[in-house]
């Protein structure tokens, strides 16, 4: 597999303190890929040291195959889209004009403009001035501005931050589409549940540090869910298992953590009916995605 | 260059236009009605005229309008992640830097014309003095449109790096303050190490006033064509220096 992104050891401190901490990324070319962390987590500081907007205080980046400093910056960025924290636009201008100083920097035709333009449906909107647009539309604006130079890569940071459904909706299908079309997407979001869906990689950071990296099915089997036991006496059954399982009782549920082989299993069902509790019921937890990902940036990772 | 027409395209409905036309007429006609108001007349006709309103305007306030064009210019620039998006492009720091600088100063040059206008328009019309402004002044009017640049080039990079509509203006103002005080003082080579002094020197040129003794050699004219180059390129140079090596801050 070839990487788009790479980079090995990225970090950055502020003041001596550590904000992304020894990243190796890895963006496979044609992916959609899925950056999640909380807020403060690094997602934009990463991204900025991506594009050489940052430089960061050890580790390299290598875009397209081919190192990212700031002598081959201005080189590379030519073909990387991005949008950064919050869109761009000039208030006081149109949209139409906003893309038009696009082109002139970048040395587009129309034809370019028009497809971008089109790309995120706001053809309609272009003789409007960007101080009336609504979060969304600007949002579209920034991304268009963003494709006109039919990007190799694409860097979207939060982009369907502050959306309502249907916005967000609407950037995940036109992130399927680009993808379609062959461009590398990497969008952050500090909500699982909007890259979810249409991410193929997914890269999550905790506190600066990356704590998983891989596929959706990658993330699953890395995760384990909670045991849940139905049985004769749940009271009992959880103060027994409290200290080795940090047992809690859910209804007439008992929810066992970190249980993580069959072994452990049969010794806790062995365990229990020993003590003359019946057991009647033992599952695994149905996960989300959205547990997994909570479980993981709040204990600290895998 | 495409960062060029880039820039002129942000100047559509910009409150500069306001600031270019506004500010020369009120410097002047203020400069002219002080005149009035101290009852003292054109003696010298038109030479006088100008020294009233272009020499005064030029000691400081001059300098204070390119401020506050270069801090307009630099404010949409500043909003959301504008800034982020042009660092996130290929344009080349240099370009981006000269482009800034280059639509400063044609606001400053389009300035200095309506202040030459005024002061005309108000020489005839108000005054009523004979025939028309001495055109050793219009040749000057160009040097003083040259030596805009190095103000304008210090402008743009103080707005750029402050962030901050004020302060860069507030840098001007003294600067433009205490370089007319070394002109008063006859320390003429200040004009080599502060654009505003360069800037001041230009228009008290064949005025004897402050610095000036009244003659325009061509050493003069030179020694102000020299620093402005100088302190531009440099100035430029710097800039790029450093916004190579910055972070972006937003
Ligand atoms: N210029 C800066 N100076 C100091 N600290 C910063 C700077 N930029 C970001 N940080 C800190 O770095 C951490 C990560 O920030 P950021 O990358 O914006 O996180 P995210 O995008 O994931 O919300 C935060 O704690 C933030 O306060
Ligand atoms: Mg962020």
């Amino acid at each position: 597999m070839s990487f788009i992104v790479e980079s090995s050891n990225l970090t950055k401190a502020y003041g001596g303190r550590t904000v992304v901490d020894g990243l190796d990324l890895r963006i496979p070319e044609g992916s959609v890929y899925g950056f999640l962390g909380p807020n403060g987590s690094g997602k934009s500081t990463t991204m900025k040291m991506l594009l050489s907007l940052i430089r960061p205080t050890g580790g390299e980046v290598e875009v397209l195959g081919q190192p990212m400093n700031r002598s081959t910056r201005r080189q590379l960025l030519g073909s990387i889209g991005s949008l950064i924290e919050s869109p761009p636009g000039y208030a006081h201008l149109t949209g139409a004009e906003n893309m038009r100083i696009v082109q002139r920097l970048l040395g587009l035709d129309d034809a370019q403009v028009d497809f971008a333009v089109k790309t995120v449906r706001m053809h309609g909107q272009m003789g409007k001035r960007v101080r009336e647009y609504s979060l969304g539309m600007k949002q579209r604006l920034g991304i268009a501005m963003a494709l006109a130079r039919q990007p190799k890569l694409l860097i979207l940071d939060e982009p369907t931050n502050g959306l309502d459904p249907a916005g967000i909706e609407e950037i995940r299908e036109l992130l399927r589409r680009l993808a379609d079309g062959g461009v590398t997407v990497m969008v952050s979001s500090h909500l699982l549940g909007e890259v979810d869906k249409t991410a193929t990689v997914l890269g999550i950071l905790s506190q600066g540090r990356m704590i998983f990296q891989g596929t959706r099915a990658d993330l699953f089997s890395a995760a384990t869910p909670d045991l849940l036991i139905d049985c004769s006496d749940p009271r009992r059954a959880q103060s027994m298992l409290a200290r080795a399982h940090g047992a809690r009782l859910e209804d007439t549920t008992v929810r066992l953590a970190g249980v993580d082989s069959d072994e452990a299993t049969a010794g806790v069902v062995t365990g229990l009916v020993a003590e003359g509790i019946g057991v009647h019921g033992v599952r695994r937890d149905e996960q989300t995605l959205e547990s997994v990902f909570m479980g993981l940036t709040a204990g600290g990772g895998l | 260059m495409n960062a060029l027409a880039a820039e002129f395209s942000k100047l559509k409905r910009s409150l500069s236009w306001a600031v270019v036309v506004l500010l020369p007429i009120v410097l002047v006609a203020t400069g002219l009605i002080m005149t009035l108001i101290d009852g003292r007349g054109l003696e010298d006709g038109w030479h006088t005229l100008w020294m009233r309103s272009i020499v005064f305007y030029g000691l400081f306030p001059l300098s204070v309008g390119i401020a506050i064009l270069a801090s307009l210019v630099w404010r949409a620039e500043h909003r959301g992640s504008n800034w982020n998006a042009l660092m996130a492009g290929p344009t080349p720091s240099l370009q981006i830097i000269i482009a800034k600088a280059a639509v400063i100063s044609v606001l400053a040059a389009i300035m200095q014309v309506i202040a030459v206008v005024t002061t005309v328009a108000l020489g005839m019309i108000g005054f009523g003095l004979p025939g028309f402004l001495p055109p050793e002044y219009l040749a000057i009017s160009l040097l003083i449109i040259l030596a805009s640049v190095p103000v304008a080039v210090l402008q743009s990079w103080l707005s750029m790096q402050m962030r901050s509509f004020a302060a860069p203006v507030a840098v001007a103002f003294l600067g433009a303050g205490f370089s007319a005080f070394l002109l008063v003082v006859g320390l003429d080579a200040a004009i080599f190490i502060s654009p505003y002094a360069a800037l001041s020197r230009a228009t008290q040129l064949g005025t004897a006033t402050f610095a000036d003794t009244g003659d325009i050699t061509a050493g003069v004219i030179a020694a102000i064509i020299a620093a402005c180059l100088l302190l531009s390129t440099l100035l430029a140079a710097a800039n790029t220096v450093v916004l190579e090596r910055a972070d972006a801050r937003t």
